[in-house]
């Protein structure tokens, strides 16, 4: 009796931690597929009268006028992440397996500064960044996003890849370098696949800090060709109305990928990879 | 096929000297064995022949040809580790033929060589299986096969049988005796445990600090340690060393034993103790013998009574132990009886079997 107790209340608070945690998301759902009129009516209207995917309808130009150019947002916004992603992990993967196997003079001192550089708030570096783009050109371009993208998730992915291979035993590249590997085949062929769970994190997190980073890329783009969903969710912010339909759409636009990204690299994270090779 | 050659090698971490000056021949078809408590160099000697460790000194030769600055992938050697190191990702075919295919060997090729070796070490039923899948003793196979497939000109065993129960251990230590009776390769195979060191090698070295304390066939080695050091580390339970005065009455030498116990000087080595005060005496546990089980030979030796401390039957004998000089003394009793403690025994001893350490340089007399 008291055990079922315990367990209805476990699952209670459970429930009320999740609806708490995921309100908000709900709320832009429901949003999103109702006219802004009934979002500002007054008393609030929790459940909508009237469902409507007026706002995707015209953020895609399928009525034949473009509210907000979504489309060209959504693949700036992935081509900006995925490659900053792709170069953030293949370099701080690199540098992981560097900090985790080899040592090397000043390898404290470079991996706290690297620690330090996350610490600093992006936007402390805005102005600068502004004034340097500006100078090299790189303002409104998806390239000077990346850079910066990939600056901020470099360290990150250090960190994460180095514990990762360092849970890996280094006997598995020795023996691999018996068997006959050069030292970079011994990674690509053992270490690699065994970091693997810890790669896919790494990515998932670089991937989610590019997809919603909204500071900077304010600063560094201003154009239908550069800006990516975040910044671009800001355009139905007008002078002297607030299309809240149009953001929640956006909002979604933005949400569903990320979270089935996230459900797909999920799979792979499956830790306890390396449990047998070694003695346990 | 080839014969391992080290000359001055030498490594040094910082300060710390790992290894001193080792010269070593190995040739061809030699079951070496490494042996020396944790700490010793011997582990870094085997992953300095490997090519794991670079050397701060000196030189490698395998075959005739110098080694030093060689990847290990290009010395043609295959390395046994103590916690298998099998690729996890791999099932036990893959990882026996790994190394092929990093050598591009063609499929057909892998197949049968992976076949061959399968066969050999009993893993057929196996072969799909991933490492998470098989016991230690199976995995502990498959590390052995994976460096079989190689057909390696030397094998570097370290401590592989460590990680395994006592049970399994003597049977894999058997298995390896019968692999390299099968493969007839140089095989260097490092150990903490004297018992496997015994049973393998064609050759031991004993090692401590960095430096070989003894080079020998394992009977060698244990007929003449060379020091205090060896004679306690090799056999088991380890040899009863005593420190003793030497006494000389009315022109006799003896060595006093125990309180008031004075035991003649073995007559061999009369001469070499006439100008030491003070000895350190080896004798095995063996060669004390209690007098209802000792033969003709020891009976005509020395003999000695005690009272018995503890007795521990272990089946086939019962190890008594007491004390000589305050310093516990172990004695193995074959034809094991029922021993009380407190019991009064004598105890037969062969002179010419027991060892004499200088009292100085803890080295045989």
């Amino acid at each position: 009796m008291r055990k079922k107790i315990k367990k209805t209340l476990y699952w209670f608070l459970t429930f009320l931690v999740m609806f708490i945690t995921c309100l908000p998301g709900i709320w832009i759902f429901i949003s999103a597929f109702r006219p802004n009129a009934e979002i500002l009516s007054k008393p609030a209207n929790w459940w909508p009268d009237n469902w409507t995917v007026h706002e995707f309808t015209q953020m895609f130009s399928i009525e034949g006028y473009v509210s907000v150019p979504a489309f060209d947002y959504l693949m700036n916004s992935i081509i900006i992440s995925l490659t900053s992603t792709v170069i953030a992990i293949t370099i701080g993967m690199m540098g992981g397996y560097a900090f985790a196997r080899f040592n090397f003079k000043g390898k404290n001192k470079i991996f706290l500064s690297l620690m330090l550089a996350r610490a600093v708030p992006g936007i402390s570096l805005s102005l600068p960044l502004f004034i340097l783009w500006a100078k090299l050109g790189l303002i409104n371009t998806s390239f000077g996003v990346i850079i910066v993208y990939v600056a901020m998730n470099v360290p990150f992915t250090i960190w994460l890849t180095d514990g990762f291979f360092r849970q890996i035993p280094k006997e598995m590249s020795e023996v691999a370098r018996t068997d006959g590997c050069t030292r970079l085949q011994a990674f690509w062929n053992v270490e690699l696949p065994l970091a693997g769970p810890g790669i896919a994190a790494a990515g998932i997190f670089a991937f989610l800090l590019s997809w919603n980073e909204y500071a900077l890329a304010s600063v560094l783009t201003r154009t239908i060709a550069s800006k990516t969903l975040p910044i671009g969710m800001m355009d139905y912010l007008n002078e002297f109305t607030i299309n809240w339909a149009g953001m929640c759409a956006i909002a979604v636009v933005m949400i569903v990928p990320a979270v089935i990204l996230t459900f797909i690299v999920q799979k792979h994270l499956v830790s306890g990879l390396t449990f047998g090779g070694v003695k346990g | 096929m080839a014969e391992v050659n080290l000359k001055n090698l030498t490594k040094k971490y910082g300060d710390v000297v790992a290894v001193q000056d080792m010269n070593l021949k190995i040739p061809h078809n030699e079951f070496l064995v490494l042996v020396g408590p944790s700490g010793c160099g011997k582990s870094t000697t085997l992953r300095m022949i490997a090519g794991l460790e670079e050397i701060s000194g000196g030189e490698i030769y395998i075959g005739d040809e110098l080694v030093n600055n060689k990847d290990p992938k290009d010395r043609n050697i295959s390395m046994v580790f103590q916690n298998y190191a099998l690729y996890p990702h791999m099932t036990v075919e893959q990882n026996l033929g790994f190394s092929l295919k990093i050598a591009k060997v063609n499929p057909v090729e892998i197949e049968e060589k992976v076949t061959e070796a399968v066969a050999i070490l009993g893993l057929e039923d196996l072969r799909k299986r991933k490492p998470s899948q098989l016991s230690g003793g199976q995995r502990q196979r498959v590390a052995m096969g994976r460096a079989i497939v190689r057909r390696p000109d030397a094998f570097l065993f370290d401590e592989p049988l460590s990680n395994l129960d006592a049970k399994l251990r003597t049977q894999m230590r058997t298995e390896i005796k019968k692999l390299h009776q099968k493969l007839k390769t140089t095989v260097i195979y490092v150990t903490h445990d004297q018992v496997e060191a015994m049973t393998l090698a064609d050759r031991i070295i004993i090692m401590r600090e960095g430096f070989i304390e003894q080079i020998g066939s394992p009977i060698e080695v244990f007929n003449n340690p060379i020091n205090v050091f060896v004679a306690t580390f090799i056999g088991s339970p380890p040899m009863n060393v005593i420190e003793c005065e030497v006494v000389n009455q009315n022109n006799n030498l003896f060595i006093k034993i125990d309180q008031d116990v004075l035991m003649p000087c073995p007559p061999s080595k009369k001469d070499k103790l006439e100008k030491s005060s003070k000895v350190f005496v080896g004798i095995r546990a063996e060669d004390i013998v209690p007098s209802e089980n000792s033969t003709d030979l020891e009976k005509k030796g020395w003999n000695f009574e005690k009272l018995i401390e503890l007795a521990e039957p272990l089946g086939t004998e019962t190890q008594l132990f007491f004390k000589l000089n305050n310093k516990e003394v172990i004695s193995r009793m074959y034809n094991p009886r029922v021993i009380q403690v407190g019991e009064k025994i004598k105890f037969e001893v062969d002179l010419e079997k027991i060892h004499l350490f200088d009292h100085e340089t803890e080295k045989a007399i």
